[in-house]
C-alpha cells in the first residue's frame, strides 16, 4: 500500500443542493495516486452526487476540486475525460445497436485524413478486451448479444480504454456473475500496481474489505470520515453510515388469523410457480436479490404485467386482474419502485399526484373544497413537508415525494398495499417515519407485502418473509419461529439453501 | 411578507401562458389601434379576423387534448378536406339531405381517427409516422372525391356556415361555444385530467389505474371529429368543397396550439391557450396585410415569433428552478 503518496485529487468542503434536499454538506475527500478508496454510505447519502460532480454532470454549489494540487473546474462529462477521470455507471451507458469496439472507443483512432481507423480500432478492442475476460467475442459483435453481466464487463473496459488516472467504480459487480468479479478485482489490482486511482462504491461490504485500501463514509450527504480498511471491521463501518441504531423491531402483533389475499401458481416471464399469502393487518416481505423477479411479481399481481398461469383471491373470492385500474377499484395499492419514471408526475402538482388513482373510480365526487381538505389532511398524517399542495413534487425531497406516492394509495383506501422499496433514495428520518405510517396501518387491517432490497428493513418490519431467488420462492419464514438472520435470509436469496425443494419439504 | 407574496402571485403569472399571451394580445390591439386608428378597430375587420381563424381554432382544440397527452395529430388538415368533400359529395351528386350527408361526412372522419387511434395504442406505431402517413393518404382521397371542387350544394347547408347572428358569422359563434365547453371539460373533469396524467408520465398514469390505451384511442378520433366537424363548416361557409383546402393546416394548428402554452413532451397547455394563439397568428397576419407587407414575410415573421415565445418560456423555467434551488437553500438555512 503506498503510504506516502502525494494526494491525486482533493476535494475541498463540497456541497450540493437540490430543491428540497441537501445532497451534499461541505465533503472533504482526499484520493491518493494508486489507492483503491471505497466510499460507503446508506442510499441517499450522496454517493453518486459525489460521484457526478467528479465527473461534471453537476457543478458543486460551494466548494473546490483540486486535482494533483491545482484547482480544477469540471463543467461537463468532457472535462472530466480530460483531467483522467473515468466512471463505469450503473446505468448504462451503451448503445445495444453499435459493436463492442464502437461502445469501447467512442472516439475510434484515425489516420492522417482524419478517417476512422479501422484495423487499429480493431486490434486495440481486442486486446481490452481481453483484459476485461471477453477474447471470446469479436471486436465486431454487436452488443446486445451479450448478457447484462457481459456488458457490463464492457462499460468497465470504455472506462480503462481511456487510460484514466482516475477511475470510479459504481457499483460494479451489481450485475455480474461470480467469475466475472474476480476478473474485476485482477483488473483493479492491475490499475493499482500501474498507479491509477480506484473510488469503488459498493454496497456489498465483504467486496469492499477485500478490494479497497481506506474507506470513507458519507451519511446524509455528510463526511464522516477516512479510515485504513486494515485498521476496521465491518461494524465499525455500518455504525459510521448509520450513525445509530436505525430500527427497534416493532414486536407488537397486528394481524389477525384471516387470510387476505393468497395467490396460487402464479407464473409469468420472470418468475414460476409462486405460491403466497397475506394475512390481514401483517407486514409480508419478499426478499431476494436484484433480477430475481420480485418486481416482476408485483407488476403482474397488479395487472400490469401479463400472467400465465395462476389465480389470486382476495378475502376468499377469485379476482381477475388484467389492468392496474382493476387491482385498484378491488382495492389493492402499488408503490412502484422507481419512484421518478414510474409513480410521479414531476411536473404536477402535490394535489394531482394524490388524487391520480383515487380519480379512477370515486369520478367526479370530490368538490374543490372536498379535495383541499382530503389532501390537507394527508400533508398532515404523513407530515410532508412542504405543506403547499399546489407546490410540484419536482421540488420536494425523496422523502416527501415517496410520502405523496404512499398518499395516492391511502386515499383509494386499500385492502392490500403492495410497496416496491418504499424507503430508497429517502432519507433517514423520513424512512422511520414510512415505517411507522406502514405499521399504522397493520393496525386498521390493512395487509402489507413489502418488497425491499435492505434486509435489516425486512427482518424489522415484517411478520414473515418470503424468499426469492430467480423467479422462484425459495423460503417462507416466520418471526419468532425461524432463523431471521441476514445470513439465513441471503443465503436461501443466492440459491444455495431451498426450503421448497423436492428432498426437505413436502410441497 | 406581504410584498414577498405579491411577487410570487406575479412569478407565477408570468409562467402562465394564458396570462402572458394574453395581455401581449391586448397590447398589440392597442398598438395596432392607434396605428391605424381608421382601419383595424373596426367591427368589420375584427370580425372578419376571428371569422377567418374559427375553422383552425376548432380544429386546434383537438389538437391542444392531443399535446397535453404527449403526441400530434399531422392528418387533421386532410381530414378537413375529407370529411367536407364526402358531405359536399353526397349533396351535390346523390341528391342527399344535407343533414344525413354532414352525419356520414363526419363517421368517415371518426373512422380515420379510430384507425390512427387503433394502430397507434394497439399496434405501437409512432403517432408521427401514422398521422403523417394518414395524411397523405386522407389527402388523396379528397383529392379523389372533390377533384377541382364541388358546387352548387343545397342553401340551408350553406347557411350553416354563413348565417349571420348579431353580426358575426356562425363559424365564430360556434368557436366561441366549442372553446368554451371544452375549456370547462378540460378544466372540471378527470377523464380530460388523465391526458395530463398521461402526459406528464405514462408509466405512471398506467400502474395508477388509468387506461392508457383506451384514452389515446379516444383522443385520436376526438382530433379526427373536431377536423371532421371543421371541414363541414369550411365548406357550408364557402359553398364549397375543394380537395386542397386545409394543406399545412396541421402545423398552423401546432403553431397555435404551442403558442398558446402546450409542449410538444405533454402534460400542460390548456383549450383557451389554442384560440388565443389563433388569435395571435391571426391578428399578425392581419396587421401585416395593413403595414402591406407581402405574404413571404408573414411566414418568416409567424416562424420568428415561435422561437422567440418558446425560447423565452425556457429562459423563465430555468429561471424559477434556479429561484427553487435558492429557495431550499433558504428553507434548510444555509448561510451565505
Amino acid at each position: 500500500m503506498p503510504e506516502n503518496s502525494y494526494p491525486l485529487l482533493q476535494l475541498s468542503s463540497i456541497s450540493k443542493y437540490f430543491p428540497g434536499v441537501k445532497a451534499l454538506d461541505k465533503v472533504d475527500l482526499e484520493l491518493r495516486t494508486g489507492e483503491v478508496h471505497a466510499i460507503c454510505g446508506e442510499n441517499g447519502a450522496g454517493k453518486s452526487t459525489l460521484m457526478k460532480i467528479l465527473t461534471g454532470v453537476y457543478t458543486p454549489d460551494e466548494g473546490q476540486v483540486f486535482i494533483e494540487g491545482k484547482d480544477t473546474k469540471l463543467t461537463d462529462y468532457s472535462s472530466a475525460i480530460r483531467q483522467g477521470i473515468a466512471i463505469v455507471h450503473q446505468e448504462k451507458s451503451l448503445c445495444s445497436n453499435m459493436t463492442l469496439a464502437e461502445n469501447i472507443f467512442t472516439k475510434p483512432p484515425t489516420n492522417r485524413f482524419g478517417l476512422i481507423d479501422y484495423r487499429q480500432l480493431t486490434s486495440r478492442s481486442e486486446r481490452i478486451l481481453e483484459r476485461v475476460g471477453l477474447a471470446r467475442f469479436s471486436p465486431n459483435t454487436k452488443l446486445h448479444q451479450l448478457s447484462a453481466g457481459e456488458q457490463q464487463m464492457i462499460e468497465l473496459g470504455k472506462a480503462i480504454a481511456s487510460q484514466p488516472k482516475i477511475l470510479i467504480l459504481d457499483e460494479p459487480t451489481a450485475s455480474v456473475t461470480d467469475t466475472e468479479v474476480n476478473i474485476i478485482f485482477d483488473l483493479i489490482d492491475e490499475l493499482r500496481s500501474k498507479g491509477t486511482s480506484v473510488f469503488y462504491i459498493s454496497h456489498r461490504m465483504a467486496e469492499i474489505f477485500h478490494v479497497s485500501d481506506r474507506i470513507s463514509v458519507l451519511k446524509d450527504g455528510q463526511y464522516q470520515g477516512t479510515v485504513n480498511t486494515f485498521e476496521v471491521d465491518v461494524d465499525m463501518i455500518i455504525k459510521m453510515m448509520v450513525g445509530r441504531e436505525l430500527l427497534t423491531p416493532d414486536l407488537t402483533r397486528t394481524w389477525i388469523d384471516e387470510q387476505l389475499f393468497e395467490i396460487k401458481d402464479f407464473c409469468g416471464d420472470h418468475f414460476s410457480d409462486i405460491d403466497l399469502s397475506i394475512k390481514k393487518g401483517e407486514i409480508v416481505g419478499l426478499s431476494g436479490l436484484v433480477g430475481a423477479g420480485r418486481t416482476e411479481l408485483a407488476k403482474t399481481i397488479m395487472g400490469a404485467l401479463p400472467k400465465h398461469t395462476g389465480i389470486a383471491k382476495l378475502m376468499g373470492k377469485e379476482v381477475v386482474v388484467d389492468h392496474p385500474a382493476e387491482a385498484w377499484r378491488y382495492g389493492i395499492g402499488y408503490l412502484p419502485e422507481d419512484r421518478k419514471h414510474e409513480g410521479l408526475f414531476l411536473e404536477m402538482s402535490v394535489r394531482d399526484n394524490m388524487l391520480t388513482a383515487r380519480h379512477q373510480y370515486v369520478g367526479n365526487d370530490l368538490t374543490v373544497e372536498n379535495i383541499k381538505s382530503v389532501c390537507l389532511d394527508m400533508v398532515d398524517k404523513l407530515n410532508i413537508t412542504p405543506g403547499d399542495i399546489s407546490r410540484k413534487v419536482v421540488n420536494l425531497s425523496g422523502g416527501n415525494q415517496q410520502k405523496v406516492l404512499i398518499s395516492r394509495c391511502l386515499l383509494t383506501q386499500p385492502k392490500l398495499l403492495i410497496v416496491d422499496e418504499p424507503t430508497h433514495g429517502v432519507d433517514i428520518g423520513a424512512k422511520s417515519e414510512i415505517y411507522e405510517i406502514l405499521r399504522s396501518l397493520t393496525k386498521e387491517g390493512v395487509g402489507i407485502l413489502l418488497i425491499s432490497s435492505e434486509l435489516p428493513e425486512v427482518i424489522a418490519l415484517c411478520d414473515r418473509i418470503y424468499v426469492m431467488c430467480q423467479g422462484q420462492l425459495t423460503a417462507e419464514l416466520k418471526k419468532n419461529e425461524d432463523d431471521y438472520s441476514e445470513e439465513n435470509i441471503l443465503s436461501y436469496a443466492s440459491g444455495t439453501k431451498n426450503m421448497f425443494n423436492h428432498s426437505e419439504t413436502p410441497v | 411578507m406581504i410584498s414577498t407574496l405579491k411577487t410570487l402571485k406575479l412569478k407565477k403569472l408570468l409562467e402562465e401562458r394564458v396570462f402572458t399571451l394574453g395581455v401581449t394580445l391586448l397590447i398589440l390591439i392597442v398598438i395596432c389601434a392607434i396605428l391605424w386608428p381608421t382601419k383595424f378597430p373596426t367591427f368589420s375587420n375584427l370580425s372578419l379576423v376571428l371569422l377567418n381563424l374559427s375553422i383552425e381554432t376548432i380544429v386546434a382544440v383537438g389538437m391542444m387534448i392531443l399535446l397535453i397527452s404527449g403526441v400530434f395529430d399531422l392528418s387533421v388538415g386532410s381530414v378537413v378536406a375529407f370529411s367536407g368533400g364526402v358531405a359536399a359529395y353526397l349533396m351535390a351528386y346523390q341528391d342527399m339531405n344535407p343533414l344525413l350527408a354532414a352525419s356520414i361526412g363526419m363517421l368517415s372522419a371518426v373512422l380515420i381517427g379510430l384507425i390512427n387511434g387503433l394502430l397507434i395504442a394497439k399496434a405501437g406505431i409512432n403517432p408521427l409516422i401514422q398521422t403523417l402517413a394518414m395524411m397523405g393518404i386522407v389527402r388523396g382521397l379528397a383529392l379523389m372525391i372533390s377533384g377541382g371542387g364541388i358546387q352548387d350544394l343545397p342553401a340551408g347547408f350553406n347557411a350553416f356556415g354563413q348565417a349571420k347572428i348579431l353580426g358575426f358569422q356562425s363559424p365564430v359563434w360556434i368557436m366561441l361555444l366549442v372553446v368554451s365547453v371544452f375549456s370547462f371539460l378540460v378544466y372540471k373533469k378527470v377523464f380530460f385530467k388523465n391526458y395530463f396524467y398521461i402526459g406528464g408520465n405514462e408509466k405512471a398514469a398506467f400502474l395508477s389505474g388509468i387506461k392508457v390505451e383506451k384514452m389515446r384511442i379516444i383522443s385520436f378520433v376526438m382530433s379526427a371529429s373536431f377536423a371532421g366537424f371543421a371541414g363541414i363548416l369550411l365548406t357550408a361557409r364557402m359553398g364549397a368543397a375543394i380537395g386542397t383546402t386545409g394543406q399545412g393546416m396541421e402545423l398552423r394548428v401546432i403553431t397555435a396550439a404551442i403558442l398558446g402554452g402546450a409542449s410538444l413532451l405533454g402534460g400542460e397547455g390548456r383549450i383557451i391557450g389554442a384560440m388565443l394563439g389563433a388569435i395571435f397568428m391571426g391578428l399578425v397576419s392581419n396587421v401585416m396585410i395593413m403595414a402591406r407587407v407581402t405574404g413571404y414575410w408573414q411566414e418568416i415573421i409567424l416562424g420568428l415569433i415561435l422561437i422567440v415565445v418558446v425560447w423565452i418560456d425556457i429562459f423563465l423555467k430555468r429561471r424559477s428552478e434556479i429561484n427553487a434551488v435558492e429557495y431550499a437553500k433558504k428553507a434548510i438555512g444555509v448561510k451565505k
